[in-house]
């Protein structure tokens, strides 16, 4: 077969179409995988966490004048990992854009829905940041939060970042769009606290139905520029279980997601679009759920979890497109040999690719894994996911 | 078992806040200790919810919900103890790990152990082997509870066990790892005492500990 563009492969791989060989997806890349794909710029964003006259800036000036300053760091950061990954030249991309975060002082960082992360160093040259807690713990705090988003200013900062990386960029990988940091799912054990969430799910139902009415509208609005904007899909994240398997019991889950992720879902398609949906962990009592939702494709299949990515191809291998399967605990990490990740894509590959609807990708990324192994994982795709597939 | 008791038990089965607290005052109009209360109610409650959990039934938002009608009820019933019955059990250090954020299933453990007996002492995340080792010391603990998320983290595992041995501590200590990334192999490799699938089962890992120490 004749060899095709990124964007041809990746869409005729969701379609369950013959194509030349397996896609390789990349789910994200950190700062320092950045760095080392582009080279360090010459003032790393570490200085933010390491220069002490910055520090005081950011300790002085307060929220409302350092906004700006925030919102260009976030975005040349963000836009810097997106290059990155292009670069690498990957078929699909997760190309995730937010510049919505607001710093409250040198130290914290404040999600626009209401948590709170620390500023803290990657060990590589880089500013990044960690969650520390919950912005929002009582109903009167959910009042008085100042920084809830405006979905019509992010969708509309969305739509002229994606313009312009989808007219630079859209021949050379598959974008799969995010404009927003954070599920619906995920955006609440953030905001109220994950151990507080079924309190809040019991007792103050009110203010959860608006809290996920304005993440439903985020995503719905930041999802059509993305679409509008010439990428051919989204690729939303949100957390629904951990290793052993989902946080709620699956009814829970159907009944206060089901519906807004139909509607998420069907937007996206109205606009022609492909949705990946990515929840870490154990989601094999979800899998049901999420294909009734709509959702064309799944990531990450962790290997660290209990589910079994090869079991899921057997049972819904023709209903959803898997997109994962190379995990980044010990194969994508400086401690493996790289003859493993190889014996890894291959053993992917013959047992993943028959049928097509299957992205090869790293389950997750990491400050930890090195462009490097992510480059052996891609060479080894391109070498050993050609159709027709073989054992050799 | 007397009935008051059982109501107790099915209200923490059931998640059901809104009476647990009649439901308590019930048993202590009817002549129960406290610690009658926790143990043949409360403990026996959370006995029930961890059998659901382990057949399926119950998941996380489950033990959290029934956790958190536990904390009302101890809560309620605290103020009634003499200072010696609480945490009669012993005492067992909580933490995550250096380097990694992740609480919340430490955090249920705690609840479940102060529920079952033991008095928690729970120093966080992101807890330096050098801040645990200090905690054992001051607090004359011999238990400790370790929970680490993150795969790049469990070396901070490895280095609360180097510390202890070489404050001539470990073979007195009894160690248990909990946590997304832990598994026996893991506790084997690390050479910890035990490996906590869930929260409400480490709850018997606890039990054997204080056996152990008893007996050594």
């Amino acid at each position: 077969m004749a060899s095709m563009s990124p964007v041809e492969r990746v869409l005729r791989t969701f379609d369950g179409k013959p194509v030349d060989r397996i896609p390789c997806f990349s789910c994200l890349l950190e700062g320092r995988q950045a760095d080392e794909i582009l080279g360090k710029k010459l003032i790393q964003n570490g200085i933010l966490v390491t220069n002490p006259l910055v520090k005081l800036f950011f300790d002085k000036l307060g929220p409302s004048i350092t906004r700006p300053i925030i919102q260009r760091t976030f975005a040349d950061l963000v836009d810097r990992r997106n290059r990155a990954q292009v670069k690498m030249g990957f078929d699909a991309i997760w190309a995730y854009y937010d510049d919505s975060w607001v710093a409250l002082d040198s130290e914290t960082l404040a999600l626009t829905t209401g948590s709170l992360f620390n500023v803290i160093g990657d060990g590589y040259g880089n500013a990044t940041y960690m969650y520390r807690e919950p912005g929002i713990k009582t109903p009167a705090d959910f009042e008085a939060w100042p920084y809830w988003p405006n979905p019509d200013d992010i969708a509309h900062r969305v739509s002229k970042y994606f313009r312009k990386f989808v007219k630079k960029h859209g021949e050379s990988t598959c974008i799969f769009g995010y404009g927003f940091f954070g599920g619906l799912f995920e955006s609440m054990n953030w905001s109220f606290g994950i151990e507080k969430v079924p309190l809040w799910i019991k007792r103050e139902p009110a203010y959860v139905k608006r809290f996920l009415d304005l993440l439903e509208e985020i995503s719905i609005k930041t999802h059509t520029a993305i679409l509008e904007a010439g990428a051919p899909g989204v690729f939303q994240s949100d957390d629904f279980a951990y290793k052993t398997g989902p946080f709620m019991r699956p009814s829970m889950v159907e009944e206060i997601f089901g519906d807004r992720y139909r509607r998420i879902i069907k937007n996206v398609h109205d606009h022609g679009g492909k949705y990946i949906l990515h929840s870490c962990g154990d989601n094999t009592l979800l899998f049901d759920h999420f294909i009734d939702w709509g959702v064309d494709g799944l990531h990450a299949y962790e290997n660290t979890s209990n589910v079994d990515i090869f079991k899921e191809k057997e049972i819904h291998g023709d209903q959803v497109t898997i997109v994962g399967g190379v995990g980044i605990d010990y194969l994508l990490s400086d401690r493996s040999k790289d003859e493993e990740i190889v014996e890894k894509v291959k053993e992917l590959c013959i047992k993943l690719g028959p049928g097509g609807k299957f992205l090869l990708s790293a389950v997750h990324s990491e400050d930890s894994v090195p462009s490097a192994k992510l480059k052996v994982m891609l060479d080894a795709v391109k070498e050993y996911g050609v159709y027709p597939l073989t054992t050799d | 078992m007397k009935e008051c008791l059982i109501n107790v038990q099915t209200a923490v089965i059931d998640m059901n806040d809104s009476n647990i607290l009649e439901l308590v005052q019930n048993c202590l109009d009817e002549g129960l200790t406290p610690i009658e209360i926790i143990e043949g109610g409360l403990s026996k409650g959370l006995e029930g919810v961890g059998e659901r959990f382990d057949a399926g039934e119950y998941f996380l938002a489950e033990l959290i919900m029934a956790g958190e009608v536990v904390t009302m009820a101890t809560t309620f019933l605290q103020s009634m103890m003499v200072p010696g019955e609480i945490g009669k059990k012993g005492k067992v250090l909580l933490a995550t790990v250096k380097g990694d954020i992740h609480e919340i299933g430490k955090n249920i453990l705690g609840m479940v152990l102060s529920a079952s007996g033991y008095e928690v002492v729970d120093i966080g995340a992101n807890a330096s082997a050098e801040l645990i080792l200090e905690t054992l010391k001051e607090q004359k603990i011999n238990m400790v509870g370790l929970s680490a998320l993150l795969t790049t983290t469990v070396g901070g595992i490895k280095e609360v066990v180097e510390l202890l041995r070489q404050a001539g501590m470990r073979d007195q200590t009894r160690i248990a790892i909990g946590g997304a990334c832990c598994s026996r192999q893991l506790a084997d490799e690390m050479k910890v005492d035990a490996f906590g699938e869930s929260a409400v089962s480490a709850v018997s890992i606890f039990d054997g500990f204080r056996e152990s120490l008893a007996v050594s």
